[in-house]
């Protein structure tokens, strides 16, 4: 006898296929592209829905109850993999309000903590409270997912209950009675074990970087280490060394840091942020070697092709990248793009010593800038200095290994690209301090003409110590001629000051562009003097190694070199004094804070100091 | 403007109204594609005149752009962005062209085609492999890059990246507008920087066919507009036209660019484009369009405001009526308002800048140029575009679709060419001439080197020309035979005794006489080389020569060149000698030291070497003459050397005493006066007469015959001692005149006294009839090395002089029958002699003695020579 099923049979069996659909995309969801999921996601969301508005069409029942609510969970979890929190939360407190009725409780309340409190209560001991347990689950992602941390606090006590029951709940029962039960219970998208402790892990990594942002790092270490033995998998477990290191960091344990990263990326081999970070403590530690080492690793491991779409959380439709959106978090875990890796480890590479390697990285970040690969594709902030910088500084590298031809090409390009926007004259102000220095200066276009300037200039200084190092001193001289012709364009304007006093402490208060002007005259005039000595040509040479003290009175070569140029002129025992007082300067300005291509050229001629003493003794003596 | 435009329609197709975006696109070989903004894209062949295939997509088309290379198109539909392969649909399309020849083929785009799944996509662009859209999403602008695949065959257009603009939402005129119709016009071109193209020659060749939205700007603009980073970068530049009037850009290769606003024309943008081209193929002007007829120009103003620098100038005018659509060529922008087709041409407004100064009336000059454009008298064009074939001739063809569906060509009278003359601001005059200064400096200095360099090349080969001159004078002269005297370059030798430091020298002086017209120069050395006639005194085989080398200074023609040379002291030479001189001239002392020693080791030992002469030094050419003055001299220095001698002589008769007699040596040693060694040498007096006869003729006319055979005794015994044989003359002159005997008594170089004795004697003892006249010379001296050497010399003497005098000698045929065959018995007595003292088996010392009999018994009984 054919009995019609019921509506209830028919709809729970409606919510099985739909749910055995979602998972078979899910299945086969590897193959398919982004959009294919999203649009199949979208649609099961919308059959769900459907269904649902169908159930709840009839006034709240306890025999429908069950079927209902794990119709809602399904149709949540769709909304919310599409990141439709709000329908999602608006569909879980009309099924709190429903169950409520059910139970026959009232609840006049809007408040969700209340809400939820009271329908747990409600649901009791009855068949209800599971599912009842698995929407709170529900709300706890969409909580997690909005970063309202204080409301899962607030549910603590509910919430580490719950994951007992659900974990242990299912684990409870013999599995002829979990099978049982299964065949009755309507199918559900997601497995709530699963989600449980998706979210316990996701929800202790939130914690932690919101406590370490609050500086409460001792606390959240603990919290983390905790959360690093739960079941989850590798990319996760590999947050939580990496967030303890980063604990560790803050408080000023560097080595323990270090170890919880080196943990992480064993974890996780995929985790640059730990790669980074160590980068970061070995620059701090002043461990130039390791950060060289380190850089280096994170380049390459940057440019390797990206996993095919690092499955997080398995196939699920709720992903740990969904749950874990903080602000905090996303700013721990953020790194600098490839270039900028690698622009910095040619730099440090430099500045080490290591001139040769330091070039190759200069010449592989110019042309990756160069490869029709390369898009603008990162909108994120740029470390990376400005095209022409990158263009100067590599031309110095390129100078410091004695390839002066390519260096020499680079300037030509900077030349060439800058030299027709230098402006006839240009005004440096000081920087207002309210504004600060990038309102100054800068035309519609958004160049900053005086930095155009200095690059020009830059370029030209660079050309004429490719010259000296050639030993060709005519053209050293007509290449520092125009760079310094091109930095008298430059008029200071101050306020407080009257302009152009060469005082020492002009440098601390003016900004940086007046510091590179000053110190490029020093440099430019210094060496267009040492390139007259060369050519016998001592009075201007003199007159360019003064002017050049007076620009930048603690460039030691300029006094040692206009010592030299007194010597031979007879003046020997000015050019005495001249040495002594240039001994006598303090140390240099940090040679680190400078522009790359502002720095002394390691190449032409040099005076031992030694040979000098002893010129100075022999005039002692006679 | 009085040319009329020939407007000629191709095609019709059945469309009616302006409310889709119309767009034609061209470049596919003699394609033409036409999208109406309903699902069907036409495709007309120029060639054929007529539409050849419909494409029929599955919904309505926004957009179209093409990628010439691959023969691919993009179109953007409602649902997504549709990827079709052209050239294999028109493949298909001809192959079943027989059939279907009437009507157009149709050809459905299916749904595999699908690329890109957006929705809404109002504007394409290619930029090389990377694929742009643009659509509205919600509140923002969105344009998404994908990556192309490189190829064909794969469908995979993977996103890279995406960029938001948030819409603005008070669109003042053209809301109103937007609401009358879907038209969401957007345009999206790509800029180039204009040096890209050069170094990019692909991109200069796609440029005139992907030019409908492709542009290269002049650098410096490119560089104002869109930062230096970006020209650094050689980045394209991504231009988009937005519906709220927004002209945004963005650098598409540069890391962390972000889409910003260039300009806002505060109406919908409805084209962009860049014109007002120059020789090098730049633009020089970038023309952004509204639909109310809002035209931005944006040029380069050089001359710049109050810094002098370069600036980018935007002008803004109005040109009369909408704007519908609109195109550009090299010079004018085009645009249709619907009602008439218009000209606007922007090199005019740009020629007037050039020749007017700056200021308030350039912007005037160009907003009025915006005010007035010429009418081409075409209506109802709602859609254009310039073929790439149009500019062969100078006049402008352009293709239009009309709002009634018609595809039209439109040509236009020839516009006039247009020069731009450059001109440079002053600060850039001033650079230029600095550096060109500098240049010629340069150029001075190496020129100046060079002229060096030739100047030492040229006198390289000067020398080298003198060197294969003189080479080839003397190696003529070898060839030729010349007498010595004859030669361009000769020299000859005098010896002569010395005494230094009380020891008697001998010295070879040479004279190098330069007769040739060359001046022998730096570079030539003269080496002669002395060695030893015979090398049986040397006992490890080691030749015992020895080098010397007189490098030239200058040595002009008609000069000597002395040079005087040690051969040896008294007593320890090795006479005869072989004096052999040649003229070496090396590379290497021309080129300088140290060129040659920086480029050309191996060079070093490169010379050229020309034999000038070979001589023999011989024991009477180093013979000291006791004459009367000498012997008073020796008589003075005696004392050292006769005790030398006298020691010499008991030491060897105690050596000869133990050892018995051993060898030549000691022999003659030993014997200084009991045993004398003798050695003669016989002539026929008559060829003494005869040969010395002529050269005492030349020399002293006195003496006309010598009769006397006393004389003729002293004659030759003078000849012997100071002929000049070869060239080797003996030096000591004044000696000589005190001969006054027919006997010389002289010290041989070994130190051995000697006499030397002239004297006529008849041979033939026995038969008195055939008597014949023979002088004798005698050599006598208890060393039995002076008798070899001094009878060897002698006997060359004498060779040479026979040698001179042969053709007079010739006439005397009396053969010494007799002597001959006395001659013969004492040979072959010697003969059996030798035999018999090799054949014995004797001592050595025995063998030794027997040996030397035979040899002294060989020099005393000469052969007469006649």
């Amino acid at each position: 006898m054919y009995q019609p099923p019921s509506l209830l049979e028919k709809w729970s069996q409606e919510n099985n296929e739909l749910v055995n659909k979602c998972k078979q995309q899910e299945a086969g969801g590897g193959a398919v592209s982004r959009d294919h999921r999203q649009s199949s996601l979208r649609w099961c969301s919308s059959e769900f829905h459907k269904l649902l508005r169908k159930i709840q069409g009839i006034p709240p029942h306890v025999d429908h109850s069950q079927l209902e609510l794990a119709v809602v969970y399904n149709t949540c979890v769709c909304f919310t993999a599409q990141s439709q929190f709000s329908e999602a939360e608006l569909l879980l407190k009309e099924a709190t309000e429903r169950v409520l009725q059910v139970t026959g409780n009232n609840a006049d309340t809007s408040d969700p903590l209340v809400l939820w409190r009271a329908g747990l209560k409600s649901a009791g001991n009855t068949a209800l409270h599971p599912h009842v347990l698995y929407l709170l689950c529900l709300q706890w992602a969409l909580w997690l997912a909005k970063c309202q941390l204080e409301n899962i606090g607030e549910l603590q006590e509910q919430m580490s209950s719950l994951c007992e029951i659900v974990c242990d709940g299912v684990g409870d029962c013999s599995p002829s009675e979990a099978k049982g039960r299964l065949s009755k219970s309507p199918l559900l998208v997601m497995e709530p074990k699963r989600l449980t402790e998706l979210l316990q892990i996701c929800t202790s990594i939130a914690q932690g970087a919101e406590k370490l942002n609050e500086g409460r790092s001792s606390e959240a270490l603990s919290d983390l280490q905790a959360a690093s033995a739960l079941p989850a998998t590798r990319a996760l477990v590999a947050y939580t060394h990496l967030l303890s290191g980063s604990c560790l960091a803050h408080m000023n344990r560097p080595q323990m840091a270090l170890q919880c990263y080196k943990r992480a990326l064993e974890t996780d081999s995929r985790c640059v942020c730990a790669l980074y970070r160590s980068m970061l403590i070995y620059r701090q530690l002043g461990n130039t070697q390791a950060e060289i080492q380190a850089l280096r690793l994170l380049h390459s491991t940057l440019m390797l092709p990206p996993a095919t779409e690092p499955v997080l959380g398995g196939i699920q439709p709720l992903s740990p990248s969904l749950l874990l959106s903080s602000q905090s978090l996303s700013r721990l875990l953020s790194v600098p793009s490839a270039l900028s890796v690698l622009y910095s480890l040619a730099l440090k590479c430099v500045l080490s010593g290591r001139v040769t390697e330091g070039v190759e990285h200069y010449l592989d970040l110019l042309a990756a800038l160069h490869s029709e690969d390369q898009h603008a594709v990162d909108a994120e902030v740029s470390v990376l200095p400005r095209m022409l910088e990158l263009y100067l500084e590599a031309g110095t590298a390129l100078l410091f290994t004695r390839r002066p031809a390519d260096c020499m090409a680079f300037c030509n390009e900077v030349i060439s690209t800058t030299l027709e926007l230098v402006p006839e004259k240009v005004v440096l102000e000081e920087p207002e301090e309210g504004i600060g220095g990038d309102a100054r200066g800068l035309s519609v276009e958004g160049e900053d003409k005086v930095a155009m300037l200095l690059w020009a200039a830059a370029a030209y200084l660079l050309q004429g110590h490719c010259h000296t190092h050639l030993k060709d001193w005519k053209q050293a001289v007509t290449h520092y001629t125009r760079c310094i012709n091109l930095l008298v364009k430059v008029h200071l304007k101050n306020r407080d000051f009257q302009p152009q006093i060469p005082a020492a402490d002009v440098n601390v208060k003016h900004g940086k562009d007046l510091c590179t002007l000053q110190r490029m005259k020093g440099l430019s005039l210094a060496w267009r003097g040492i390139s007259f000595t060369q050519m016998d040509q001592l009075r201007e040479a003199l007159r360019d190694l003064q002017l050049s003290l007076q620009a930048f009175p603690d460039y030691t070569g300029a006094g040692l070199w206009c010592g030299e140029v007194l010597w031979r002129l007879g003046r020997k025992h000015e050019a005495a004094a001249c040495w002594e007082k240039t001994w006598s300067l303090t140390t240099q300005t940090s040679v680190e804070k400078l522009p790359l291509y502002l720095q002394d050229p390691q190449s032409g001629p040099l005076l031992d100091s030694v040979e000098l003493r002893l010129r100075i003794q022999e005039l002692g003596l006679t | 403007m009085e040319g009329r435009c020939a407007v000629e329609t191709w095609a019709q197709f059945g469309f009616s109204g302006r409310s889709y975006k119309v767009k034609i696109l061209c470049g596919f070989g003699t394609d033409v594609l036409i999208c109406t903004g309903t699902e069907e894209i036409y495709v007309f062949s120029k060639r054929e005149r007529k539409i050849t295939t419909v494409l029929l997509l599955p919904a309505a088309v926004s957009d179209l752009v093409g990628n010439q290379d691959k023969q691919l198109i993009y179109v953007a539909c409602r649902s997504g962005v549709y990827r079709v392969n052209l050239q294999f649909l028109l493949h298909r399309d001809q192959s079943s062209q027989a059939d279907a020849s009437s009507s157009p083929a149709e050809l459905k785009i299916s749904q595999e085609c699908l690329v890109v799944g957006a929705d809404e996509v109002s504007s394409l662009l290619l930029v090389g492999s990377v694929l742009l859209t643009l659509c509205q999403r919600d509140a923002s602008w969105l344009l998404t890059l994908y990556k192309t695949p490189k190829q064909t065959a794969s469908t995979s257009h993977e996103e890279f990246g995406s960029f938001h603009l948030p819409v603005v939402s008070a669109v003042d005129c053209g809301a109103a507008e937007s609401n009358r119709g879907p038209r969401k016009g957007s345009v999206l071109i790509c800029i180039h920087s204009g040096d890209v193209e050069a170094s990019s020659p692909s991109n200069a060749s796609a440029e005139s066919t992907v030019a409908q939205d492709h542009f290269h700007l002049e650098p410096l603009l490119f560089k104002l507009l869109f930062g230096v980073e970006a020209a650094l970068a050689k980045s394209p530049v991504i231009l988009c036209g937005l519906p709220d009037g927004r002209l945004c850009f963005l650098p598409l290769r540069l890391p962390g660019s972000r889409l910003r606003v260039l300009h806002s024309l505060e109406q919908p943008v409805c084209f962009v484009g860049a014109s007002v081209v120059t020789e090098t193929g730049h633009a020089q002007c970038l023309v952004a369009a509204g639909e109310q007829g809002r035209v931005v120009l944006i040029k380069t103003d050089k001359a710049g405001s109050e810094g002098g620098s370069a600036m980018a100038a935007f002008t803004e005018g109005c040109v009369p009526g909408p704007v519908w659509c609109g195109c550009m060529d090299k010079s004018c922008f085009y645009y249709s308002t619907g009602a008439d087709l218009l000209r606007l041409d922007l090199s005019e407004g740009s020629f007037a800048r050039e020749s007017k100064e700056r200021g308030e009336e350039t912007s005037g000059m160009t907003a009025a140029a915006l005010q007035s454009p010429s009418s081409l008298n075409v209506c109802r064009v709602i859609a254009l575009a310039e073929p790439a074939c149009s500019t062969a001739a100078g006049d402008v063809q352009l293709l239009g679709v009309s709002a009634r569906g018609q595809l039209q060509r439109i040509c236009l009278p020839a516009g006039r060419v247009d020069e731009g003359s450059s001109k440079l601001p002053s600060t850039q005059v001033s650079r230029s001439v600095r550096d060109l200064l500098s240049a010629i400096g340069d150029v001075c200095e190496r020129a100046s080197v060079l002229k060096t360099v030739i100047k030492s090349k040229n006198q390289f080969l000067r020398l080298l020309n003198h060197a294969v001159s003189v080479s080839f004078l003397l190696m003529a002269d070898t060839t030729t035979d010349l007498p010595i005297k004859e030669k361009p370059i000769r020299c000859h030798f005098e010896t002569s005794w010395s005494r230094l430091l009380q020891k008697d020298s001998l010295s070879l002086v040479c004279f190098l006489h330069n007769s040739s017209p060359f001046v022998l120069e730096r570079g030539w050395t003269l080496s002669i080389t002395v060695s030893p006639l015979s090398y049986s005194s040397s006992p490890a085989g080691e030749s015992s020569s020895t080098n010397f080398s007189f490098p030239f200074h200058d040595l002009r023609p008609g000069q000597t060149f002395e040079a005087s040379l040690p051969i040896a002291a008294a007593g320890d030479a090795s006479f005869p000698m072989t004096v052999s001189c040649s003229l070496i001239f090396s590379l290497s002392s021309l080129l300088g030291e140290e060129e040659v020693a920086a480029s050309f080791a191996g060079l070093q030992s490169s010379c050229i070497s020309l034999p000038l002469s070979t001589l023999t030094v011989d024991w009477l050419h180093a013979l000291q003459l006791n004459s009367p003055t000498a012997a008073h001299k020796m008589a003075t220095v005696q004392p050292s050397s006769a005790a030398a001698d006298s020691i010499q002589t008991f030491l060897s008769s105690r050596q000869l005493r133990c050892s018995g007699r051993t060898n030549k040596g000691g022999e003659s040693a030993a014997k200084p006066e009991s045993e004398k060694y003798s050695a003669s040498v016989w002539v026929s007096s008559e060829i003494v007469r005869d040969t010395l006869k002529p050269k005492k003729s030349s020399n002293l006319d006195a003496k006309e015959s010598i009769r006397d055979p006393e004389d003729l005794c002293l004659s030759l015994l003078e000849r012997l001692l100071s002929e000049d044989t070869e060239g080797v003359k003996m030096g000591c002159q004044g000696d000589k005149i005190a001969l006054s005997t027919s006997v010389a008594h002289a010290r041989g170089p070994n130190g051995a006294a000697m006499k030397l004795t002239v004297k006529e004697i008849n041979v033939g003892e026995e038969e008195s009839t055939d008597k014949e006249a023979t002088i004798e010379v005698q050599i006598e001296s208890s060393s039995l090395a002076a008798v070899c050497g001094l009878h060897h010399a002698v006997l060359r003497r004498i060779q040479t002089l026979l040698q001179s005098a042969t053709e007079k000698a010739a006439s005397t045929k009396n053969v010494q029958i007799l002597g001959l065959r006395r001659a013969l018995q004492r040979a072959e007595i010697q003969q059996s002699q030798i035999s018999g003292a090799f054949g014995e088996v004797v001592s050595t010392v025995q063998r030794d003695r027997l040996l030397l009999s035979v040899y002294q018994e060989l020099r005393r009984n000469p052969l007469l020579i006649v």
